[in-house]
């Protein structure tokens, strides 16, 4: 599966892997990764050890994802980006939203 | 035993007990059949009625199957029309000819009830396939055209907000693709009362409508703020609110806002997610790059939306180049992109800049990339005075009455002065003034000049000399917006009063502030090019207004306009 | 009934599947076949007599001749490797055969008429 989820051992931390390209393709997977959960998590964490692009529509769902987190109150980190995605997301300023490394 | 659908099937055969055999079969199995005995036959009760089976022997007088097999299929045209060869040839030449003639399949003699139901229902599985395709083929044929008209008319619609701006002033060149709307690419240019050049570069994220949807209100916005003379935050957080409001969650604007003002030798800027753009010498060096160092419209509620702005220095003839991701995201045929470093190598490579363009495009030929619908370029030369356009005026009456005896004081206060510029309202209050509507663009710049003077010089104590280079003019503003920040006392104060007098009238405007004042006759002395760009542009007052001094140590400013 | 010359499980189909038609078809087949024997003598080359015996052997073989069927595409084959020896003979046992075919038919045809 291009989109893999992660729960920890307590429930409270979600983790969401891309493999390959974050594009609209994965619009619907992505959504069901954080949506249909049993419970909220506490923490999401996505993961982009993989992901070998990320698009602008990849940055809109972030925002959803952040969105359905708590928004201002959410904690969504964003890990093990690769030099090119680390780019694109620093050229939106998205560490301004989101924990990103 | 019914058929599974009832179809009417053609028999031609040209023995006559195999015909009536054959003919009974089908016709046990639930369909229509109708025979012929040769394949002129066949031809011609094709063509009267259209089977949607044919049976065909392959040996025949008059015409044989294979010539009959070919002219039904040319008849048939895009349709699936399956035709079943009736022969006892066995040989591979024999089978390939029928094949050949666009036959579909074959039955052998002695004919066996069981195999000919069999192969007509998996024919007829084809041909109802065939006709699914043709159907939705022809949906989606609709549907598209449907969808461009859909498109024209969104974008007839757009050109009609957009029509006000002036990308046609003589020191912008800009390249945007006809398609530019449907892919989110925006560009907005448009002076502002005073003068200055507001340009808006915009990327919405996604495309086809979607994305053309949002840049109407947006558009909406930048024209009708910068007609009035707001400040560039003031703008921002509009459309920043605006856009915030309308657009779904994970939809959003990059942008890249700017103001050139000649009477400041400044250009000021804001980029929220968009590429870098270029400051360019006048042989075409890179002096700065104005970065992205704000999240794109849209995301941010007002609270947390940073609208503040990068100031530097541009004189006449440098120039500001601006792209769209487009020009970056050029691929070549291995995938790999035209990225920055070839860009700025290209810049480094330029020596003339009315060649700039071309060599970008160019450029981006050569590269061998596959040409994108996204490629916007923008390339702004600071005007001179000569180049400024009068803004159109807008008018909320009639124009029939027009007070003539009033007046008007107001004043602001402490952290109020951080946050509201009061000048576009009280120009907007000016415009009741008939007769000096026609001066609304002078009245913009006076009232701005000394407003700015005011509040940075008088009340924040700003020295102006500062302003010398690059590095100078970011210290300025920001320490501007420091000392705005924490700023408690003092004020600005504007009073209007305004007199009839024989058949037109006088408008005065005092301008007050709570700061030190400063020596006059010391600033108007100076040569006025240095005045103007580093001074408090005091000539530029007394130019533009009908008389002008200065009271109270320089910390009131009088002025007045008569028609 | 056991008989060489037609193969009752065709012959059985055949009624079947033409119901009342059955009469029509014998009535058919047995005109339409002493044509074909007559193209089958009147053929003036190899190519005729080839396609003729092609034909026969087509309807003989729906009817459940085999026999007239088999001696069909002997002649087929023959016709189609010059030169022509013993062509004649194989003609003489084809019209031999379908003596017999006839036969058989019009028995049909009077067992179906009677009762």
């Amino acid at each position: 599966m291009a989109v893999e989820t992660d729960f920890s051992q307590d429930g409270k931390k979600l983790t969401i892997k891309i493999k390959g390209r974050f594009d609209f393709g994965k619009h619907q997977e992505f959504r069901d990764a954080y949506e249909r959960q049993p419970r909220r998590p506490d923490s999401v964490v996505v993961d982009l050890k993989d992901t070998t692009y990320l698009d602008s529509s990849a940055l809109g769902m972030l925002l959803l994802l952040r969105d359905h987190a708590g928004g201002d109150d959410s904690d969504v980190r964003v890990v093990h980006a690769s030099s090119d995605v680390r780019k694109i997301l620093a050229i939106s300023n998205f560490e301004k939203l989101f924990d990103i490394s | 035993m019914p058929a599974e659908q009832a179809l009417t099937v053609l028999v031609a055969e040209d023995g006559a007990a195999d015909r009536l055999l054959l003919a009974q079969i089908v016709r046990r199995q639930g369909h229509q059949v109708f025979t012929a005995e040769n394949g002129e036959q066949a031809v011609a009760l094709f063509i009267e009625r259209r089977p949607q089976l044919v049976l065909l022997d392959a040996l025949m007088p008059v015409m044989d199957g294979f010539e009959a097999a070919r002219q039904i299929k040319t008849l048939a045209g895009e349709a699936l029309v399956p035709i079943i060869f009736l022969t006892s040839l066995n040989e591979e030449e024999g089978l390939v000819r029928c094949l050949e003639a666009g036959g579909d399949d074959f039955m052998a003699k002695p004919y066996s009830a069981v195999i000919l139901g069999a192969k007509i229902r998996a024919m007829d599985r084809l041909r109802r396939l065939q006709a699914t395709v043709l159907e939705q083929r022809d949906q989606i044929t609709r549907h598209h055209h449907h969808l461009l008209n859909e498109q024209r008319v969104a974008k007839a619609v757009f050109d009609k907000v957009a029509h006000s701006g002036c990308l046609a002033a003589p020191n912008i060149r800009y390249l945007q693709s006809p398609y530019a709307l449907f892919n989110g690419d925006l560009m907005l240019a448009a002076f502002t009362p005073s003068g200055d050049m507001r340009v808006l570069l915009g990327d919405f994220t996604g495309h086809g409508l979607p994305a053309a949807v949002g840049a109407m209100p947006l558009a909406e916005v930048f024209y009708g703020m910068t007609a009035k003379g707001y400040g560039m935050a003031q703008v921002l957080r509009e459309m920043n609110a605006k856009l915030k409001r309308i657009l779904p969650v994970d939809m959003f604007c990059c942008a890249l806002l700017l103001n050139l003002s000649m009477q400041r030798g400044s250009v000021e800027v804001w980029n929220g997610g968009m590429p870098d753009g270029y400051r360019l010498a006048v042989d075409g060096q890179v002096l700065s790059v104005l970065s992205s160092r704000h999240l794109p419209l849209g995301i941010l509620d007002a609270e947390r939306f940073d609208d503040s702005t990068e100031v530097l220095p541009l004189a006449p003839g440098e120039r500001l180049l601006l792209l769209s991701d487009g020009v970056l995201d050029t691929a070549d045929y291995q995938e790999r992109l035209f990225g920055v470093q070839r860009l700025r190598r290209v810049l480094a490579d330029n020596r003339d800049p009315v060649r700039l363009f071309d060599e970008v495009m160019q450029a981006l030929e050569r590269f061998g990339g596959r040409p994108r619908d996204d490629i916007s370029l923008c390339d702004i030369r600071m005007f001179s005075a000569e180049e400024r356009v009068p803004a159109p005026m807008i008018y909320s009456d009639s124009g029939r009455s027009s007070p003539l005896d009033w007046s008007l004081g107001f004043e602001v206060r402490g952290q109020s002065l951080n946050r509201f510029n009061p000048v576009p309202y009280l120009v907007q209050l000016l415009q009741e003034i008939h007769g000096l509507r026609a001066r609304t663009g002078n009245l913009h710049s006076v009232l701005s000049e000394l407003y700015s003077n005011a509040l940075e010089h008088g009340v924040l104590g700003l020295d102006s000399q500062l302003k010398r280079d690059v590095q100078g003019f970011a210290d300025y503003y920001q320490e501007r917006a420091r000392r705005l920040g924490v700023l408690t006392d003092g004020y600005v104060r504007i009073d209007f009063q305004v007199e009839p007098q024989a058949d037109g009238g006088r408008l005065m405007i005092e301008v007050r502030d709570s700061g030190a004042g400063f020596d006059v006759q010391r600033v108007l002395s100076r040569p006025s090019l240095a005045q103007e760009l580093s001074g408090r542009g005091l000539n530029l007052v007394r130019r533009l207004a009908s008389s002008a001094h200065w009271s109270d140590g320089g910390r009131c400013a009088h002025v007045e306009f008569v028609w | 009934m056991t008989d060489m010359h037609i193969d009752h499980k065709v012959l059985s189909d055949l009624r079947e599947i033409m119901e009342d038609g059955y009469l029509q078809l014998v009535q058919t087949f047995l005109d339409d076949s002493e044509q074909r024997l007559d193209q089958l003598h009147a053929a003036k080359s190899a190519e005729e007599l080839s396609s003729a015996a092609h034909s026969f052997k087509g309807s003989s073989s729906n009817m459940g001749a085999v026999v007239l069927a088999s001696l069909c595409q002997q002649l087929e084959e023959r016709a189609q490797r010059p030169p022509l020896y013993g062509i004649e003979d194989l003609i003489s046992r084809i019209d031999l055969e379908f003596v017999e075919v006839q036969r058989f038919y019009r028995g049909e045809q009077q067992r179906i008429s009677a009762g």
